[in-house]
C-alpha cells in the first residue's frame, strides 16, 4: 500500500512535471511578443467575486475574431489571493491576465518585477483616465505601473427598509442618509435604539465593519511609510474599543463572513443595515436572492457612511512576466477599463468604476437598481467616491485583517472575550503571524 | 538458475591455459543472456525508482534545503538559517495545536471508521442476495471527491439551519456549534472522513474474510462455537495482517487529512480551520504558514516534522505487523487447539 500510495503522488507529480514541461516548452517556442497579426489567440483571465465581466468577453471577441477568451472566476478574493500567490512562486500557471485585489496588493508589490510594466503598453497615456490614487496604487517604487485600475469600493450603507419601517425608523432612502450622518458612535447609537425596539440585531457581523472603519482611516495597518503600526496606534484602539462596545450592546447578528446563513438571514430581518462597499452590491444581491430574496424583501442603499468617506477594495488587471501574450492581454486588459466598458461591468456586477468618466456618466445616468428597491446605486456611489483618500497596503494587510483581527472580534462577537482581552489576543496574532 | 551458468565457467578456468581456444568461450549471445538474467529484472522495476528519485525524493530534499533558508513565498530564497525554523515551529503553540486536531480527529475517524468496517465486512460476507450490489454500495461514498464530500458535510452541520441541529432540535436538543466547538468540530470532521473510508476499508477487509478456509467455520460450528465466539476467534485472527495494512493506511491518511478541515468552514479567518484553529490539522497549518503568512521556510519545516512524524508512526505499525505477522499461525492453531479441546470437554 505504500508503495501505492507513492506511485499515486507519483503520478500526480509526474502529471503536473508533465504539464509544467509542455507550458515551458510552449513558453519557448510559442511567443508571439510584438506580432500584431490576426493570428489566432487564446488569452486566459482570472478574476473573482462578482466581477460582472462575462457580457464584455463575449462583445471583445465578436470583436476581434481572432482572440478567445478563457475567463476563471474566483468565489472569494482571499482564495484568488492562493491562487495567485501559488502561482507566482511556482513561476508558471498564472493567467494572461489577473485580477488583484487591494488588500493584497502590497504583498504582490514586494514582487512587482513578475508583472509587466504596462508603461510599455500605453498606460502613461491613460494616466487622466483613473482618479489619481487608483494609478497611484498600482506604482512600484521604481515607478512601474503593474495595473490597470477596474473598479474602487466606495462605501455606502445597506439597509433593509421593512426593518427600519418597524422599528419606526425612516424608510425613505434620503431621510436614512440624514438619520445615519455622523461618526460611527452615532451610527452605534442609532443601532442600540434598533436593538432595544426591536430585539433584532443592527449589522451583519463585526468583521466587515471592522474592515469599513480601519480602510477609512488615513493611516490603517501600516503608515504611510509602510512601517507597522498596529500594538501603540492609540487611533485604531479606540476605534476598536467603540466596535466592541457596539458588540457588547448586541448590534452584531453573529453572522458567517461571505455566508449569512446561505444568504437566509437577507430575508428573515436577522439584521437590519450592512456595511456596503461597491463590489458588495453584487455580492449581497447574489447571496440574498440564493436566501430566497427578491426586489420585495426591501433592500436598500443610502447615501451615507458613518465616519465620512471611505474606500474598501477595488481591484486591478495585470499581465505576468510569464504571459505569452503580453500585447495581447494589454489590449483586451486596456479595453476592460475603458470608461465605457467600465459603466457596462457597473451594471453587471453593481461595482464602482475607477475612471473619472465612468463614475461622472454613472452619476448622471443615475440607473435604478432594481434589487436595491430603484436606488441609483451607481450615483449614490459617484457620491460617496468623493473625499477618498488612498491607504497605504503593507505587505500583510490581507492577512492582518482576516488572521490577526478576525478572530478576536469573532471571539468578541460572541460574547467570549472583552476588549481588552480581544485586542491582546489580536496583538499576540500579530506578533505570531506578521512578527 | 546458477547452476546452468557455472559449466561454462568451469569450462572457461580449464581454457586458461590455451586462451585460444575460441569456442569454449562464452559466445556473446552467452553473455547478453547472463545479463539479460542479471540485470533485467532491475531494468523492469527501474522506472517506477527512477520517478521516485525524481518526483518523490528530490523534493524531499529540495524541501529540507527550503527548510533551512529564510524563504519567502514570493520573493524566494533568503539567507540560510540552519535549524532556526526548525526551532521556531518545535516552541509554535500553535504547531502542537494542530498535532494535537490531528491526533484527535484521526482517533475520532480511525476507531469507530475500523469497527463499522469490520462489522459491515462480517455482515457482507454472509450469504447475502445480491452480493455484488451491497459491496458497491458500500463503496459508493468513496467515489465522490473529498470536496464535494465537505461541501455536503459542511453544509449539514451548519450551526444556524443544518440538517444535524434540525435533527436535533426535533429531539429536544438545542443548536450545537459545529464549527466552534473543539470537541464537535473534530467530530464532524471525523465523520467526513469516516463516510468516505468506512466502506472502502469494509472491502478489502471482506476481501480477507473471504479468504478464511470456510471448514473452519464449520468445524468451530460442529464444536458449539456460536456466531460471536466464531468471529473472535476465527474472523479476526485470520484477517489480521489485512487488518494491520488497513490501520497503517488509515495512519497515513489520517495524519494528512487537508481536504475536509480546510473546506468544513471556509468564511471563518480565511478557511485555516477555525476562528481560533479549534480544528486545524497539522497539513493545513503548513498551508497556512506557506500561503497566508508566505514563510515557505517554516512551512517546509512542518513538512518535514510531519514526514518524520509519519516515518515514527510507521515504523510502529511496522513493528507491530511484523510481530502479529510471525505470531499468526501459532495463535490460530493454538486457538483451533483450544477451540477443539473445549469440544471435547463438552
Amino acid at each position: 500500500m505504500k508503495l501505492s500510495r507513492h506511485t499515486r503522488i507519483a503520478a500526480a507529480v509526474a502529471g503536473a512535471a508533465s504539464i509544467a514541461l509542455l507550458a515551458s516548452a510552449c513558453s519557448t517556442g510559442g511567443g508571439d511578443e510584438g506580432s500584431t497579426g490576426d493570428e489566432p489567440v487564446t488569452l486566459t483571465v482570472t478574476t473573482f467575486g462578482t466581477f460582472g465581466y462575462e457580457d464584455l468577453y463575449e462583445e471583445y471577441m465578436e470583436e476581434n475574431p481572432n482572440v478567445t477568451i478563457e475567463a476563471t472566476n474566483i468565489d472569494t478574493g482571499g482564495n484568488a489571493r492562493t491562487d495567485a500567490f501559488t502561482k507566482i512562486a511556482a513561476g508558471s500557471g498564472l493567467s494572461d491576465i489577473v485580477a488583484i485585489e487591494e488588500g493584497w496588493l502590497g504583498a504582490i508589490m514586494d514582487v512587482s518585477d513578475t508583472f509587466v510594466d504596462l508603461r510599455d503598453y500605453g498606460i502613461e497615456d491613460r494616466k487622466g483616465d483613473w482618479v489619481d490614487w487608483k494609478y497611484e496604487q498600482a506604482t512600484d517604487a521604481d515607478g512601474r505601473v503593474i495595473g490597470y485600475g477596474t473598479d474602487i469600493g466606495p462605501t455606502g450603507i445597506c439597509y433593509n427598509g421593512p426593518a427600519f419601517a418597524a422599528a419606526g425608523l425612516p424608510t425613505d432612502r434620503e431621510e436614512v442618509a440624514a438619520l445615519l450622518e455622523g461618526d460611527w458612535e452615532h451610527y452605534f447609537e442609532v443601532g442600540k435604539q434598533y436593538v432595544d425596539t426591536t430585539g433584532k440585531a443592527w449589522f451583519d457581523q463585526p468583521g466587515f465593519v471592522w474592515n469599513s472603519i480601519v480602510n477609512q482611516m488615513p493611516e490603517g495597518y501600516y503608515t504611510a511609510d509602510g512601517e507597522l503600526n498596529v500594538e501603540d496606534n492609540a487611533e485604531l484602539k479606540a476605534n476598536f474599543d467603540l466596535l466592541a462596545s457596539a458588540i457588547g450592546n448586541g448590534l452584531s447578528a453573529q453572522q458567517a463572513q461571505w455566508d449569512w446563513n446561505g444568504g437566509k438571514s437577507f430575508v428573515d430581518g436577522t439584521f437590519a443595515t450592512a456595511v456596503c462597499p461597491g463590489w458588495m452590491l453584487g455580492v449581497v444581491q447574489g447571496s440574498a436572492e440564493a436566501g430566497g430574496a427578491d426586489p420585495s424583501t426591501g433592500w436598500d442603499f443610502a447615501d451615507v457612511f458613518p465616519g465620512g468617506p471611505g474606500n474598501w477594495g477595488g481591484a486591478w488587471l495585470s499581465i505576468p512576466e510569464t504571459s505569452e501574450h503580453k500585447e495581447e492581454a494589454a489590449k483586451l486588459a486596456d479595453w476592460l477599463t475603458q470608461p465605457e466598458q467600465q459603466v457596462k461591468q457597473s451594471a453587471a456586477a453593481g461595482n464602482f468604476p475607477s475612471t473619472v468618466e465612468a463614475q461622472e456618466t454613472l452619476a448622471s445616468e443615475a440607473k435604478p437598481n432594481e434589487f436595491f428597491n430603484d436606488a441609483p446605486t451607481g450615483a449614490i456611489l459617484a457620491a460617496r467616491a468623493e473625499g477618498v483618500v488612498a491607504q497605504f497596503k503593507g505587505a500583510d494587510d490581507s492577512v492582518i485583517q482576516e488572521n490577526v483581527f478576525g478572530p478576536p472580534l469573532q471571539a468578541l462577537d460572541r460574547g467570549e472575550v472583552d476588549a481588552t482581552i480581544a485586542w491582546d489576543q489580536a496583538i499576540e496574532l500579530l506578533h505570531e503571524l506578521v512578527g | 538458475m546458477t547452476t546452468t551458468l557455472r559449466p561454462p565457467r568451469t569450462d572457461e578456468a580449464q581454457a586458461l591455459p590455451a586462451p585460444r581456444a575460441d569456442p569454449d568461450r562464452p559466445s556473446l549471445r552467452q553473455r547478453l543472456s547472463r545479463f539479460d538474467l542479471k540485470a533485467s529484472p532491475y531494468l523492469y522495476v527501474a522506472p517506477f525508482f527512477v520517478l521516485f528519485a525524481l518526483v518523490g525524493l528530490f523534493p524531499l530534499g529540495y524541501t529540507l534545503v527550503v527548510s533551512m533558508h529564510e524563504w519567502d513565498l514570493l520573493k524566494g530564497q533568503g539567507p540560510f538559517v540552519g535549524f532556526d525554523n526548525f526551532v521556531e515551529i518545535l516552541g509554535d503553540a500553535m504547531f502542537w495545536n494542530s498535532i494535537f486536531n490531528t491526533v484527535s480527529i484521526f482517533l475520532l475517524s480511525s476507531i469507530p471508521q475500523l469497527t463499522v468496517a469490520i462489522i459491515c465486512a462480517y455482515l457482507l460476507d454472509q450469504g447475502l442476495r445480491a452480493p455484488t450490489l451491497w459491496r458497491m454500495g458500500v463503496l459508493l461514498p468513496f467515489v465522490v471527491t473529498p470536496v464535494a464530500v465537505a461541501l455536503i458535510f459542511s453544509s449539514i452541520f451548519n450551526e444556524a439551519d443544518g440538517l444535524a441541529n434540525n435533527l436535533l432540535n426535533l429531539i429536544g436538543i438545542p443548536d450545537q456549534e459545529w464549527k466552534h466547538d473543539t470537541f464537535l468540530s473534530h467530530f464532524a470532521i471525523a465523520t467526513m472522513v469516516n463516510f468516505r473510508w468506512t466502506g472502502y476499508n469494509a472491502l478489502i477487509l471482506l476481501a480477507a474474510m473471504q479468504a478464511v478456509p470456510r471448514d473452519l467455520y464449520e468445524s468451530a460450528a460442529i464444536d458449539g462455537a456460536g456466531s460471536v465466539r466464531r468471529f473472535f476467534s476465527i474472523t479476526i485472527p485470520s484477517i489480521r495482517p489485512t487488518l494491520i495494512f488497513v490501520i497503517i493506511t488509515a495512519t497515513i491518511g489520517g495524519l494528512q487529512i487537508f481536504a475536509e478541515p480546510r473546506l468544513f468552514d471556509v468564511s471563518t479567518a480565511g478557511g485555516i480551520g477555525g476562528s481560533d484553529r479549534q480544528f486545524q490539522t497539522t497539513v493545513l497549518f503548513m498551508w497556512e504558514l506557506a500561503f497566508f503568512r508566505r514563510d515557505f521556510g517554516e512551512a517546509a519545516a512542518v513538512a518535514w516534522l510531519l514526514f518524520l512524524l509519519i516515518v515514527g508512526f510507521g515504523i510502529v505499525n511496522f513493528l507491530l505487523s511484523r510481530r502479529i505477522a510471525t505470531s499468526d499461525r501459532p495463535v490460530t492453531r493454538r486457538q483451533r487447539r483450544a477451540l477443539a479441546k473445549q469440544g471435547e470437554s463438552r
